[in-house]
């Protein structure tokens, strides 16, 4: 009876054979690590230790000593404390950043959302207009951002009007010669509303063309997640009489919520981040010393605050909105 | 005659019951249902037009501006339609800032840059979707984290690596053995395409991201069949999952080239002196021949030859846009960035 061991205990308990033989699994660990490596190398070999030094810088104070060059002293927090309570603007500027963000990334998404959805529906000149609303994903970076694209010569052309008919020193910008502010403001103004509700309006109206630039990458990501909503579902809607209101509200919403996630992060992130920021061009304007000789180090114990608040603000929304508002199709896999 | 003969080809026949032509005009268009579909289409289009509008005037008034001569700009009664056509504003900035030769320097960059951080894209994302294993998570995570990190913020940093560059202290090492000075990179396209390599380059944790989306809709089938006929993993990369991605190559390329294309923060980073290698950043500047002071419409006038600069830099990229347009379009619509 105790002769009877099953052989095949033999073969898998021998080391010799064990240590050769790798699994399908970890075989396919190996390549996963393969086709991950350019990547692994460049934040090990680049990246961390960039970051290590970046934050190293916000924690010292270059010195000039004779014969020595520069060299750099630990000052602690110092640089911390001078961005958030010495510098008069840095503190300012995080705060009104802040409420104009507050107001322009919804408004961007809910736009993005409005637009995705009307060029989802069969139309005459749907690829022209698709053509368009992509336009601003490529033009709307790096040097054609700083050229200012605004119209100038519509804004030109009315500073000579001006000077023609004597009344120079107001200039409108182009946008405004679109929209003609005015006018809704005095619409609003009709209708006996607070003053605190007209202004952020009127605020977002101003601005119009910048905030359709920036609705190019959420407009397709919208576009991408219509597209994958079955229209059988919407086709049963109709069957059971819901109308076009509800099944917006009851299917369209809720299936495309991930996406109205990833949209929001990804608006605030890029309207933080953006060149045309101002808080970005404050830092970056006192890293290059613009705003006195510790630019550098302020400037980046600045950025790290900024960093922290970005994470911060990028985090709280991504956990109220995927616990609360996102709904997950359950897949079977 | 027989009335039971079949009727002519083209003649109207009445059967019983069948309306009369302006009957069943009124029916199909005098509707709510018709005349409310109606007006929303109108609705609708006239807002997407709208919207193009507010897209694509500053490109109008771009072009307008660069067409007109001089005494155009003290001209109150010329908007958008040049006075004086003339092409002068061109002429100077192609030759005066040297349009061509900037142009061959942007897109020898532009597209080895592009190809590399679309290669790497597509490598780095198959192995995020399609290999589960320890610590994929976490340098999955890092790849957040570049995204997130503005490079403003690593300005400094960065510019040293390069300028005393040192890999782990690996390079240092060497250098203090074999006693060479360690390599200063500043003022080479090297760190440009370091960073393309390994995917740390502008919005390059975007393209990582994306491309692990797309490859995640890939249906695992597909990679089976070819491991059961005896392919290797990178083998199948390239033979079966790179062919029917292509849609998606494109779109990346596009945007990374697009976003090299127009870059001024990089390359004055890492080149911030380049007499012999200038970029597309270069041109906007007034070019000798063009330049004029002492009337009204100065700035005005200024700042219409910084617009077309502006003009000649996009040029191409339309041009590339244009055609690419399909692929493009098709390709995002493919990622299906779901949740």
């Amino acid at each position: 009876m105790n002769k009877a061991v099953n052989p095949k205990m033999n073969i898998q308990s021998s080391p010799a054979k064990r240590r050769k033989r790798v699994s399908l699994n970890q075989k396919k660990e190996r390549i996963g690590w393969l086709f991950i490596l350019p990547f692994v190398i460049g934040f090990i070999a680049i990246y961390v230790p960039v970051i290590f030094e970046s934050i190293y810088y916000s924690f010292v104070k270059s010195q000039s000593v004779a014969g020595a060059g520069n060299i750099y002293i630990q000052v602690g927090f110092e640089n911390y404390r001078y961005a958030l309570f010495t510098d008069p603007d840095f503190f300012q500027l995080l705060l009104s950043n802040l409420s104009e963000l507050a107001l322009n990334v919804p408004a961007i998404v809910i736009f993005s959302l409005f637009l995705a959805i009307l060029l989802n529906q069969k139309m005459i000149g749907r690829a022209a207009f698709r053509a368009i609303f992509f336009i601003p994903v490529i033009t709307s970076t790096g040097i054609i951002e700083t050229i200012n694209i605004q119209a100038s010569l519509v804004e030109n052309m009315q500073n000579l009007q001006q000077l023609e008919g004597g009344t120079t020193g107001i200039t409108q910008s182009a946008t405004e010669q679109i929209l003609q502010v005015a006018d809704i403001s005095r619409l609003f103004n009709n209708m006996f509303i607070g003053r605190e509700l007209i202004e952020p309006v009127v605020g977002l109206v101003n601005q119009v063309y910048s905030l359709v630039d920036r609705t190019g990458v959420q407009m397709l990501i919208f576009l991408a997640g219509l597209q994958s909503i079955s229209p059988s579902i919407y086709e049963s809607c109709y069957m059971e009489g819901a109308s076009e209101w509800e099944t917006f509200w009851k299917i369209t919403i809720p299936m495309i919520s991930p996406m109205i996630l990833v949209n929001l992060i990804y608006t605030i992130i890029d309207s933080f981040t953006r060149q045309s920021n101002s808080v970005m061009n404050f830092i970056a304007d006192t890293i290059s010393g613009k705003k006195g000789p510790d630019g550098y180090t302020h400037g980046t114990a600045m950025a790290w605050i900024y960093f922290l608040f970005i994470i911060i603000i990028v985090a709280l929304i991504g956990a109220i909105f995927s616990t609360a508002y996102v709904f997950y199709q359950r897949r079977e896999k | 005659m027989d009335v039971f003969t079949k009727p002519r080809y083209g003649s109207k026949v009445k059967f019983e019951g069948q309306l009369s032509f302006f009957q069943r005009l009124r029916y199909k268009y005098l509707t709510t249902y018709f005349l409310k579909s109606f007006i929303l289409k109108i609705v609708r289009f006239v807002f997407l037009l709208g919207v193009a509008y507010i897209i694509i005037f500053p490109f109008i008034s771009k072009i307008a501006g660069s067409f007109m001569g001089i005494e155009d700009f003290v001209d109150v009664q010329v908007k958008l339609i040049p006075k004086n056509f003339t092409l002068d504003t061109y002429k100077g900035i192609i030759i005066g800032n040297k349009y061509w030769e900037l142009f061959w320097h942007s897109a020898v960059l532009s597209v080895g840059l592009g190809l590399i951080q679309t290669m790497v894209a597509a490598l780095v994302g198959y192995g995020f979707a399609k290999f589960k294993f320890k610590g994929s998570s976490i340098f999955f995570l890092g790849v957040m984290l570049t995204m997130i990190i503005p490079h403003q913020t690593l300005q400094m940093a960065l510019f040293m690596k390069f300028r005393n560059f040192d890999i782990l202290g690996i390079v240092s090492l060497l250098s203090k053995i074999f006693g060479f000075a360690q390599p200063n990179l500043i003022g080479s396209p090297i760190p440009m395409i370091l960073m393309s390599a390994t995917g740390l380059y502008f919005k390059n944790g975007l393209f990582i991201f994306v491309m692990r989306q797309f490859f995640n809709g890939v249906p695992d089938e597909l990679e089976e069949a070819a491991y059961v006929d005896g392919a290797g993993s990178f083998r199948t990369f390239f033979k079966i999952i790179l062919p029917i991605s292509i849609p998606m190559l494109v779109t990346i390329f596009m945007f990374a080239f697009s976003w090299q294309w127009t870059d001024t923060y990089y390359i004055g980073v890492f080149m911030p002196s380049r007499a012999n290698f200038q970029v597309m950043a270069d041109l906007v500047k007034v070019p000798k021949a063009l330049q004029a002071t002492g009337f009204a419409g100065e700035s005005a006038y200024n700042k219409a030859i910084l617009n077309t600069t502006g003009i000649l830099i996009l040029l191409p990229l339309v041009i590339i846009y244009l055609f690419a347009q399909k692929t493009l379009i098709q390709g995002i619509e493919r990622t299906g960035v779901t949740g």
